[in-house]
């Protein structure tokens, strides 16, 4: 097919448009390239061959090998280790600092308690003001990573405490210690109060209403690789390794704390071993390593350890949700009203939960309200799905003790208020297949069949429990994403592209829609990404927005060659272009039966090289681009211990076309088993008193094992979303954890016959819930 | 002052003379003096398994493992589990056949950990296989899909002895 050739033979200029763009969340307005030409959109009757296949995955054998070389893993000639020396209080500040010991270490190399230009957190690098236990105050260099730790031990700190707040409750007392200096411990903006309709008419016409308090912990990435760098100085030109979501963006801030241009920084990196939101930017090990290299000469690598990267290396903060919801008796929603004290720690951004609320149920009278408050501990960051995950859990719960007070099923609960437009952005949905889940997500866990299974077995002290839960979140990607393809003399092509595959499958899916849009093997595709020298830019991959924003311009980019290779054939074989077809690394005559194969053509063209180039255009206006999903519980508590363990969760989500189902299935277990640690485990437990993380390690930060997961049937609903983007597809990888928690979390309740209001679900909280009864829950009717 | 020792360890069938101090662990020997990579250290205090290795045949957490104990034994680390000419074996191949890696970065000591199991029981059930490997940590949620490797390789297994 080759319907764009004219175009790509004779391209019109491009030009530059505002557009609004969506990450994580956030909306805002950027100028964006209009690109040339657009590929005609994927639309569910178009026949794709490798797009929607299950591929392996591309780099699975370099992993299952042990070959793929991540950060941790980088060797260079004569390099040296770093380690960083972090703050054993929780405010105050640094008085002495000796390093003599240190230094006098054979094979210790430096010590730097500074680095110019460089923040963390938003106070400098290595501040002597402490503001939170784990804080960055000094770095040692050395030899080996051994007596890099050694020098850590022989720095002698003296420290003068003063007094911290680490609970929203101490950090907005009368007399709090100020956290970040400035007037008070709220951060400015906050409250921050979006409200539409009028919710006190709402809550007056309303025949029944709920009220709760619901509380979620601060949860912590626990990537397996930690943040971690390798440095090293070639000249004036800074090469670093990293373990990162954003090349980019890392190079952009090495740039800018070095003062060198853009073109001096390289930033490289093929393999991670996962961020899920906190590896966005350059962080303390970046800056420790590029400063000890330029300072010392050699490679230098600076990794966090493990107590240090659950220390400072970002977090879900927790969150407080004062949740109202008024109904009628037939459950149609009348006011949703939530106030929020969200701790970000000593910084961060408005990742609070109140986006869900907004947009999750039709309701015409909706006010949050969110307070963003400083404490002395670490900063928060992004973590899959920032702010849905927190907000799921007292909406979803609110809905469930709503349809309980009302007599309604959860289910037709949700249904009576489905939201058929989204009425935070005021726009219809470019697609939305919820109702589909709920069918489908119902029939295949059995819902309706549900109370057959007995809820109380005598003598047994175990009770079955069920809930569900719904999400809504973004996933539409958007500009800018640049690709370009070549086509190489043997007929095989490379994708080259800036974006990083964190373990989501980037690497795999790119390759699938290349193949499909240049009609060749997907053997013969191979994906270059990860480094910045190399490749077209691409922004960071977070807010599940990589497929949706990179795959069209792969696309583009992989028709442009191909409509290339389609002209030098149409000169060879002495047709028009526009009577040839490329499938298979082919290109045929249509209705004919002369072919040549890519590589005989590109022999033939004799050194010629094919560049295809793509670019990500902006989104569609008028419509809101979303992403939807529900999930299902089952669970077995035991009212005399308390523990709950769960059964079986069947999750139905509407991402759009799903480039490669196996590994879009992987995406929805990982969410799913992330979301389970976060119902049942997982909690930074943070001294009040001593202001100090007490759980920085693995042992007793628990993140769920394979005996805690359970059955998962988990599956995808709806077609291509081909109103959103060409390809069709939109992002999956973070609306799967969102909807887990609460439907455990109502599934308990069910069990128990009480509410729960506080995550995790530890055995202590569910005794305690089972003892409270139903008296947290306040039911009122006006 | 920890002294330094001359090591002669046997890693993946290969001799070798390591200088390194008493004090260091098979990790750290593996992984900086040997530059085998593939043993990921990730806690470094036996809680997530992502350092597995076989010692005489028996799994161990390298990050506990002094280099010193294991002279004289026998050490194999992921790069010894493969097939011939450098492909794959049919664990590993089950492994990328059935998405059970993401990231990878566990996916050393998971290779390692199924392998060991399958040593000592050809036909694991379903939880035998979810038992043994719970020590080993997946924070990308792999799990469900490495039972279904861990199954496959050894139906595959049986398979080919019974041929």
């Amino acid at each position: 097919m080759a319907r764009k050739t004219s175009k790509s033979v004779d391209p019109k200029p491009k030009r530059f448009v505002a557009t609004v763009v969506e990450i994580e969340g956030r909306e805002e307005t950027r100028i964006v390239e209009l690109p040339a030409w657009n590929p005609e959109p994927w639309t569910d009757d178009v026949a794709l061959t490798i797009v929607g296949a299950r591929h392996p995955r591309a780099d699975g054998a370099e992993k299952a090998a042990g070959r793929a070389r991540y950060t941790a893993d980088v060797r260079r000639p004569g390099m040296l280790h770093a380690a960083i020396l972090r703050a054993r209080i929780a405010a105050g500040h640094v008085a002495e600092l000796h390093v003599a010991d240190a230094l006098s270490i054979a094979g210790v190399r430096d010590v730097i308690w500074s680095v110019p230009n460089a923040e963390h957190g938003g106070f400098p690098l290595f501040d002597h003001a402490v503001h939170y236990a784990g804080q960055p105050i000094a770095a040692v260099c050395a030899d080996t990573p051994e007596l890099a730790h050694a020098g850590l031990r022989a720095i002698r700190v003296r420290y003068e405490a003063t007094a911290h707040a680490v609970t929203p409750r101490d950090a907005l007392a009368q007399d709090a210690p100020l956290v970040r200096g400035g007037n008070g411990n709220r951060m400015e903006g906050s409250p921050r109060i979006v409200e539409r309709g009028d919710v006190d008419r709402g809550l007056a016409a309303a025949d029944v209403i709920v009220r709760g308090e619901y509380c979620t912990p601060v949860a912590l990435h626990t990537a397996l690789e930690p943040h971690g760098a390798v440095a090293e100085w070639d000249g004036d030109r800074l090469i670093v390794w990293e373990s990162t979501q954003g090349i980019f963006a890392v190079r952009g801030d090495l740039a800018r704390v070095f003062e060198l241009p853009l073109s001096h920084v390289r930033v490289i990196m093929q393999y991670m071993g996962g961020g899920f939101g906190a590896k966005n930017d350059a962080g303390p090990h970046t800056y420790a390593a590029a400063e000890f290299a330029r300072r010392l000469g050699k490679p230098v690598r600076c990794v966090n350890d493990r107590e240090g990267e659950q220390l400072d290396s970002g977090n879900r903060p927790a969150t407080v949700q004062r949740v109202t919801l008024g109904a009628m008796r037939d459950g149609t929603l009348t006011a949703i009203v939530v106030d929020a004290d969200i701790p970000l720690g000593i910084g961060g951004w408005e990742g609070g939960p109140a986006q869900i609320y907004q947009e999750m149920y039709r309701c015409d009278n909706v006010r949050t309200s969110e307070t963003f408050v400083y404490i002395n501990a670490s900063a928060m960051s992004s973590f899959r799905a920032p702010g849905h995950v927190e907000g799921a859990f007292g909406l979803e719960r609110s809905m469930d003790e709503l349809a309980l007070s009302l007599g309604i099923d959860p289910i037709d609960l949700r249904l009576k208020n489905y939201a058929d437009r989204d009425q935070k952005k005021d726009r219809p949905y470019s697609a939305k297949h919820l109702r589909e889940c709920y069918a489908q997500g119902a029939a295949r866990f059995g819902w309706g069949e549900r109370t057959r299974t007995p809820n109380t077995e005598r003598r047994s002290p175990r009770r079955r429990g069920f809930g569900l839960a719904s999400q809504v979140w973004g996933g539409g990607g958007g500009p800018p994403a640049y690709a370009s393809v070549r086509i190489n003399p043997d007929g095989s092509a490379e994708v080259l592209t800036g974006t990083q595959d964190l373990g989501t499958g980037a690497r795999t899916v790119f390759a699938q829609i290349a193949a499909e849009a240049l009609g060749h093997e997907l053997s013969a595709v191979r994906v270059v990404l990860g480094d910045t020298e190399r490749t077209p830019a691409t922004g960071n991959s977070w807010g599940s927005i990589t497929t949706a924003s990179v795959g069209p311009a792969v696309r583009m980019a992989a028709e442009d060659a191909r409509n290339q290779l389609l002209l030098g054939a149409a000169e060879l074989m002495k047709v028009d272009a526009s009577a040839l077809e490329a499938r298979a690394g082919v290109v045929r005559v249509r209705r004919g039966k002369r072919s040549l194969s890519f590589r005989d053509i590109m022999g033939a063209l004799r050194g010629a090289m094919i560049i295809g180039t793509g670019s990500r255009g902006p989104n569609p206006d008028g419509v809101a681009i979303s992403t939807f999903g529900v999930q299902l519980a089952e669970v077995e508590v035991d009212m005399e211990t308390g523990i709950v363990r769960v059964l079986r969760i069947t999750a139905a989500h509407d991402a759009g076309r799903i480039i490669n189902p196996e590994l879009a299935e992987s995406q929805l277990h990982g969410g799913i088993i992330q979301g389970l640690g976060y119902a049942l485990f997982e909690e930074r437990v943070l001294d009040r008193s001593l202001g100090i993380p007490m759980n920085p390690n693995m042992h007793d930060y628990k993140v769920p094992t394979m005996i805690d997961v359970p059955d998962i049937d988990a599956f995808f609903v709806g077609g291509g979303d081909s109103t959103a983007n060409h390809t069709g597809a939109k992002g999956m990888a973070e609306p799967p954890i969102i909807p887990t928690a609460p439907a455990i979390a109502n599934a308990v309740a069910d069990a128990i016959g009480a509410p729960v209001s506080e995550l995790p679900l530890t055995p202590w909280r569910v005794l305690a819930a089972i003892a409270d009864g139903r008296t947290n829950i306040e039911k009122t009717k006006p | 002052m920890i002294h330094d020792l001359t090591l002669h360890l046997t890693v993946n069938g290969a001799a070798h003379d390591v200088r390194v101090p008493a004090s260091a662990t098979l990790l750290d020997v593996l992984r900086d003096s040997l530059v085998l990579t593939g043993t990921k250290l990730v806690c470094d205090r036996g809680e997530c398994g992502a350092c597995t290795v076989l010692v005489d045949g028996e799994p161990a957490y390298a990050c506990l493992t002094l280099a010193a104990q294991c002279e004289t034994r026998e050490v194999r680390t992921i790069e010894g589990l493969g097939g011939d000419d450098g492909r794959l074996s049919a664990l590993q191949s089950a492994f990328v056949a059935h998405d059970a890696l993401q990231c990878g970065f566990c996916t050393p000591g998971q290779i390692v950990a199924a392998y060991a199991l399958l040593e000592r029981n050809a036909t694991p059930s379903e939880d035998e296989i979810k038992r043994w490997m719970s020590g080993n940590l997946c924070r990308c949620g792999t799990y469900p899909k490495i039972v279904r490797a861990i199954q496959a390789a050894a139906g595959a297994t049986r398979g080919s002895r019974g041929a």
